[in-house]
Formats: structure tokens, sequence, C-alpha cells
């Protein structure tokens, strides 16, 4: 009986581990552009991680993995903007229940709380998450010169999309 | 009852385990990937040596420089040199991320000149961390102005040439440091005494202030420099320079006071008439533009 109950113990908590799911290669999208000028930057190097057994969700990037067009806006966003020799990495860490994600989101050092409408979807044994959201710049300590302030939206608008393949271990 | 605890025990020892492979740990485990460092320099052009940097691919880039007269002779009657300008103007490509093509004409001696940049090495971190950047810079001069020894010089005698290779490492966010070994080369020299090839050391470096602005300077060491038939003391002396860098947006302003005022590289380097220690000091700036031209 004892035995029964270890290897119960020692079966489930493989299944449990068991149920993570992981990308290396999320696609992150985000754009805080204005009428006045395209700022449109991508990444294909952002990593995703979901647990089905807890509904923990989390997605972290690279902000140096951001490509925009132009070199220039790549190196000001860096340097001036998100300081990435600083804080080298933007974070979600959070929960996926009925259609949402909440949870921290850390940009620039700074975390808030958000919740937002997300989709994740099983897709051939691999779970697909999607989500658009926006987020206002200030709120992560953003600092927009007044010289370019009409230039850049206060606003940044974050897509990501995952497929996360199931860990084997 | 003992074994009872010790099931218990493991049991636990299990669940913790579990407990401890969080999903969140997943994403720190990203094996690091390779970053190259960015932004060690704001320019392509220190002061009036080169940095490692290249414009991106497809950027076009403008730079308009000045030298003033001397800021101290008779500072207020000639307006601290201002009234006295020496220019120069370059307009240069990035082909890649890498390579970077360019021309420039200055007004001392009327020289044009041609420059190639390439950047060899680049600095980065993450799996495989590489401590700094080498860029390797060549120019050609070529001086447009009459000679006045009644000799009719070809082209081959009008030519020098500056070839640098750029180490630089940008040691945080905002101290970055070049040393640069370079030689100029000169087709023609004034006697048979004085060398045609001359070797120089330039040290120079940044510091950030804050994002846009930072101070720079920088100082060449000459290993030979006996240009001048008969002369009987050194006649040039190793240029330096201090500045400021400011960056708004597209433009890179750099002010400086130097004691250089010619713009080529192989006349500022190596052919340098003015010391500091002298007081012949010049005002002078570079502004640069870039221009993205393709998408």
């Amino acid at each position: 009986m004892k035995k029964l109950l270890l290897t119960a113990l020692l079966i489930s908590s493989n299944f449990l581990s068991a149920q993570q799911y992981l990308t290396r290669e999320a696609r992150l999208d985000f754009d805080a552009g204005s009428p006045l000028e395209d700022i449109e930057a991508f990444t294909e190097s952002g990593s995703a991680v979901y647990d089905a057994n807890t509904g923990k969700i989390g997605v972290q990037v690279l902000m140096t993995s951001f490509q925009f067009k132009r070199a220039l806006m790549q190196e000001h966003f860096n340097e001036n903007y998100v300081e990435s020799e600083k804080f080298p990495k933007a974070s979600f860490k959070g929960l996926y229940s009925e259609g949402n994600v909440s949870g921290g989101l850390t940009i620039h050092g700074v975390t808030k709380e958000i919740k937002v409408p997300a989709r994740l979807n099983q897709e051939n044994g691999n779970f697909v998450l999607v989500t658009s959201f926006d987020i206002t710049l200030a709120d992560y300590d953003v600092k927009i010169p007044s010289a370019v302030a009409n230039k850049i939206s206060k606003k940044a608008s974050i897509q990501v999309h995952a497929t996360l393949k199931k860990i084997s271990k | 009852m003992r074994r009872l605890l010790y099931i218990f025990s493991l049991s636990l020892s299990v669940l913790s385990a579990t407990a401890q492979d969080d999903v969140f740990d997943l994403l720190d485990e990203e094996s690091e990937s390779t970053q190259y460092t960015y932004a060690t320099f704001k320019g392509t052009k220190l002061l009036n040596g080169q940095t490692n940097e290249t414009p991106g691919q497809g950027v076009l880039q403008y730079i308009i420089s000045h030298r003033f007269g001397s800021f101290t002779d008779e500072y207020l009657y000639n307006f601290f040199g201002l009234d006295n300008a020496h220019i120069r103007m370059q307009l240069d490509y990035g082909f890649s991320d890498r390579l970077n093509m360019g021309i420039g004409r200055s007004s001392v001696l009327k020289t044009s000149d041609a420059f190639i940049k390439y950047r060899a090495l680049r600095q980065k971190t993450g799996a495989n961390p590489f401590p700094f950047s080498l860029t390797l810079y060549s120019a050609l001069n070529y001086r447009g102005a009459r000679y006045t020894d009644g000799i009719d010089h070809n082209t081959s005698d009008r030519l020098s040439y500056h070839h640098q290779a750029v180490f630089a490492r940008k040691f945080d966010e905002r101290l970055s440091l070049i040393l640069a070994p370079s030689v100029v080369h000169w087709n023609l020299v004034p006697g048979p005494e004085d060398p045609n090839d001359t070797y120089h050391l330039l040290i120079g470096g940044r510091y950030k202030l804050n994002k846009r602005i930072a101070l720079t300077g920088e100082y060449a060491f000459s290993s030979n420099r006996r240009y001048g038939s008969g002369a009987t003391e050194e006649q040039f002396h190793n240029p330096l320079s201090i500045g400021v860098d400011i960056e708004t947006g597209g433009h890179v302003f750099q002010f400086h006071l130097s004691n250089t005022r010619a713009m080529s590289d192989p006349l500022w380097m190596a052919q340098n008439p003015y010391s500091a220690a002298d007081g012949s000091l010049f005002l002078g700036f570079n502004i640069s533009r870039v221009f993205t031209v393709t998408q």
C-alpha cells in the first residue's frame, strides 16, 4: 500500500511536470508609431512557457532582439528609451484562465499588473498563444523627450504569437 | 512508523521538487543568445579620428566640419577664431551593416579624399562573448592645391594614404575607449631624409554624461615626423582634441577644441604644425545627419 502510494506520488509528480510547454521562437511585434513616424519592430526569438496544470503562463524577450527597419531607430530604442543595458529583458509572468491572461508585465524594470484577453488553443498537441494589447509607455517610466513627443505614440501596441511545444523529459 | 515517516518525507521532497520546477524558471534557462554591443560611440568619427562605428545598411550620412582660426590669437578681434574657418564635407553610405564607403573634400590644400571602412570584428556578449570591436579604415587623399616649387607634379605626387586599425571597447554604458595603430604614407616627401611612412597610435574615448551628451577626447602619438628638409627642430606636433558630443535624433553635433586645423587624415595626424603648449588652440565642430534611403 505504501509502495503504491509512493509510486502514485512519483508518477503524479512526473505527470505534473510533463504538462509544461515551451518555445524560444515566440514572435512579438510592437508599434509605437504616429501619423508622423513609423515606429515598428519585431522579434522572433522570444521565450514563452505554459503549465497546463497550474495555468501559469510566461513570456520573456531580450530587448536588443527587436529588429527595426532603421538602424538608428533601433539604437535609440535600446539606448535612450528602454535602456537595454540596464534592463535587458521584458517579461510577463501570470496565469491564463478563460480567455484572459493576468499577471505582472515587466518592462524597463517596472512591473505592472495587467489583465488582457488572450487566445490559447491546443493545436496538434501544441499550445498556440495569441494576444494583442496596448500599454502606456509612461506607466513603465519610458521617457519621451518633448522634442519628439508628437512622433512617438504615448501608447504602444504589442502583439504576441507563439507556438508552444510540449517539453519531453 | 519510521517507514511511514520516511515515505512522508520522501513524498514531501518529491512535492517540493515539483514546486521548484516552476515553469517560469524555464524562461531564464534560455541559452543566452549572442548580443552585439551597440552604440560604442555616437558617431562614425570621434573628433578628427575614426570610431569603430559605421552607418547601418542603407544609411546615407552627410558630415560637415569646420575648424576655426586660432582661439587665442587676438581673440576678441578675431571673435575666438570664428571669422576664419576651414571646412570639410563628407558623404558616405552604409553598403551593409559592416561596409561603409565615402568621399570628402577639405579646404586645406584643396584635398579630396575617399575612404573605405569595414567592421571586421564586433564586441559581443552572451554565448560567444568577444571583448572588443575592430574596424579597418583606409583613406586615399589627393592634394588639389597647386605647388609653388615650380615643378609640374603628377597625380602620384599628390597622393597620400592613411590606414588604420580601430580597436574599440565599450566598457559600460558610459565609457568607451579607442586604440588605433595607424600608418600614413606620402608618395612625395620634401627631402631624401624624410620618411615616406610615419606611424601613429591614436588613443581616444568618450564618457557619457547622460543619454544625449558625452565628453570626448583623443590624442595621437607619432613615431617619427622629420618632415621638412633642413629642419633643426620638431616641426610637427601630436594632435590633441577634447570635445563634447550632443545627439538629437538624426543629428550628432560634435564641438571641440584642438591644436589641429586640417581635416584630411595625413595632414592632421602626421603634419600638424600647431602646438597646444604654444597656445595654438582652435574651436571646431562636426555635424552629421543620417538619412535612411532604403527600407
